[in-house]
């Protein structure tokens, strides 16, 4: 079974820091594989361990974004190909989604590909269901359960009070979201061993075939919002000051 | 709180070159990751005896730390001993009580990789790497500790087989020990025995709990009572035992010296986050000339104290001499974490007083000025390489 799994070298929130302004300091940020990503790798490595094959992991971005694709090899990924696209000239979610299509017709005979719900720093949860339309596959979002037999994948969605069960005939698109399985950690030497996997450069350019989308969105601002800590009080005997705290606490929905 | 960062990885690639600091950042981020969900959240609880620290040192070998550093032959995946340093700072800083322990197992498996014959290594380093083996180092006597050389356990000849008799004091792993590493004196100087966890005669005494810190580490006394080893347990040649504990403690320093700066991190860290959110007069602390002096010095002092260990680990790993760089990384590492704990705790006044989530960091550090050679012995040590050069 030959799967392709996309990732997205995304902006590690937890280093990221804003300018006076307000504005991320995006120039230099530290980068990592999206977090929902690791869902997604582990989906795909599940799979091939079920049904046998390889794991194609296949990523647009710059050239920090080899961290991403050695993280998702160490992981499992059999071998790796690298749209490279380095700022500014990185695409929109659409144009993103053609050249992901495109990698993955070059590659050819695959079976599913795997994405994750969407990205960690932004999340737009787009690319998944337009690269199953440009690869003219059915598409699956949302999947909490993947699994594939007799040319189908069958998956469960969460929702509201309800389970939907949807099939589709392979090769098709799914989506994954972080229910779907625990990711595994690699270990060291699978670290080390990630770093002699094959990956193949593409540039973004030679993937600009005449249909090329038009960029349809454009970036107007990005602003941190501060979580300003509420240092709330609470007055009373130790007991009433408790009970309003586990109330408060539930209040944010952290209870 | 991020364990490795780009403090490290600069220390990386100016040491070992741009190539190695990218390879090898990859590695040890990826450890950090783990240690951070998986073995941090566990520390406090160890210190307060609450947990059992076979949990997170399992982490560390699944993670296959113990690994980095030994040849491919038996599982070993032969990096540079300046990662594996790196990799036991990181390691220090997510539960010091785990990394020691972790450490000493890690310096046994050294001693079977240096020292020991085929058969030795075929029968114990793929156990060891994997975990599935722990071991201890047992040196120390209840009367001779920096005065190693004097010690009175002994191992008498009886025809193929060796009679270790004797008393071994602060023996980090007892109890939990699948093979112990003694050091006993035999006539013709001294001599290292890899002893089965067990052998009838090797008996574990009570486990000493009222240490002030380390408290997640079991540390007891181990008694050797007519303990009947074959000869094959020798490792190495007989009379080269204190020769060989000396180099196993050179590498091991290197490796203790990592735990402190951890150790010093992690109680830094804490003590900057309250500092950016206490407010007094006005103003943040971390605000205050005074406190800054204070974040100031621990940055500062880390960095050394990195730096010193890192020489000493990249001139083991160049093949170079290296005792008196790694009992001065050592002895520094540990008088730093030392200061940096207790400014930790002055920072956070009140609150790092009653707090074990900040004052155990300055209870582990304190242990470290004492075991695997006390600083005044270190510096003895130091002093006397110095003479020697200048001689």
């Amino acid at each position: 079974m030959n799967i392709v799994v996309l990732v997205k070298s995304a902006v590690d929130e937890a280093e990221l820091r804003a300018d006076p302004s307000g504005h991320p300091v995006l120039k230099g940020a530290a980068v990592k594989m999206s977090n929902f990503d690791m869902n997604g790798v582990e989906e795909a490595v599940k799979q091939k361990e079920a049904n046998g094959g390889t794991v194609i992991v296949v990523t647009l971005g710059g050239a920090d974004a080899k961290k991403a694709i050695k993280e998702a090899m160490a992981m499992g990924g059999t071998r790796a190909v690298h749209i490279l696209a380095e700022p500014p000239a990185a695409p929109d979610s659409l144009a993103t989604a053609y050249c992901l299509a495109q990698a993955v017709k070059r590659i050819g005979d695959v079976d599913l590909v795997v994405c994750s719900e969407g990205a960690s720093d932004t999340y737009q949860g787009e690319v998944g269901a337009m690269v199953a339309e440009f690869l003219d596959m059915p598409f699956i979002a949302y999947a909490r359960k993947v699994a594939t037999a007799n040319g189908k994948v069958r998956c469960e969605q969460g929702l509201r009070g309800a389970v939907r069960v949807l099939e589709a005939k392979l090769p098709a698109v799914v989506s994954v979201v972080s229910e779907a399985n625990v990711p595994r950690y690699p270990t060291l030497l699978q670290v080390m061993a990630a770093g002699k996997k094959p990956i193949e450069e593409i540039p973004v350019a030679s993937l600009n075939g005449p249909d090329y989308p038009e960029t349809g969105t454009e970036v107007i601002d990005i602003t941190i919002q501060p979580a300003d800590r509420k240092k709330l009080l609470f007055d009373g005997t130790p007991e009433e000051a408790a009970k309003k705290l586990v109330d408060a606490l539930k209040q944010e929905a952290v209870l | 709180m991020k364990l490795f960062g780009a403090e490290q990885e600069r220390v990386l690639g100016s040491l070992y070159g741009a190539e190695a600091a990218e390879a090898y950042g990859s590695l040890l981020r990826s450890l950090s990751v783990v240690l951070e969900e998986k073995v941090s959240p566990l520390s406090l609880a160890l210190d307060q005896g609450k947990g059992e620290i076979k949990v997170p040192r399992r982490v560390l070998f699944d993670q296959g730390v113990c690994r980095l550093p030994h040849a491919g032959e038996f599982g070993g995946m032969g990096v540079s001993f300046g990662v594996y340093a790196l990799a036991m700072e990181l390691a220090g800083a997510a539960d010091a009580s785990t990394a020691m322990s972790f450490g000493i197992h890690n310096t046994v498996a050294e001693a079977v990789a240096t020292f020991g014959s085929a058969e030795q290594k075929g029968r114990l380093l793929s156990a060891l790497l994997s975990g599935k083996k722990l071991a201890a180092f047992a040196l120390t006597e209840p009367t001779s500790g920096s005065d190693a050389r004097s010690m009175h356990t002994t191992a008498s000849r009886d025809g193929k087989n060796y009679v270790i008799d004797g008393s071994k004091m602060f023996i980090t792993n007892a109890g939990e020990a699948d093979l112990y590493l003694v050091f006993a004196a035999t006539g013709k100087g001294h001599g290292a025995f890899l002893v089965e966890g067990t052998n009838p005669g090797l008996k574990v005494g009570r486990a000493l709990k009222e240490k002030l810190g380390m408290r997640g580490s079991h540390t007891a006394e181990v008694r050797l009572v007519k303990c009947l080893v074959a000869e094959d347990s020798l490792l190495g040649k007989e009379g080269t035992g204190f020769d060989q504990a000396k180099r196993l403690l050179d590498s091991s320093r290197i490796v203790m010296g990592m735990i402190c700066i951890g150790i010093a991190r992690a109680a830094y860290v804490k003590a900057l986050a309250y500092a950016k959110g206490r407010e007094l007069f006005g103003r943040k602390l971390s605000d205050m000339q005074i406190t800054r002096e204070k974040v100031a010095n621990a940055a500062i002092e880390t960095s050394a104290a990195r730096l010193l260990c890192m020489h000493a680990a990249r001139l083991k790993d160049v093949g170079k001499p290296y005792s008196s760089e790694a009992a001065q990384g050592k002895v520094f590492a540990a008088e730093m974490a030392v200061r940096t704990c207790d400014a930790a705790v002055q920072l956070l006044g009140g609150y790092g007083y009653t707090s074990d989530d900040v004052h155990r960091h300055l209870r582990d550090a304190r242990l470290l000025t004492i075991g695997e050679g006390t600083s005044e012995v270190l510096r003895m040590l130091i002093a006397s390489q110095e003479l020697e050069r200048e001689r």
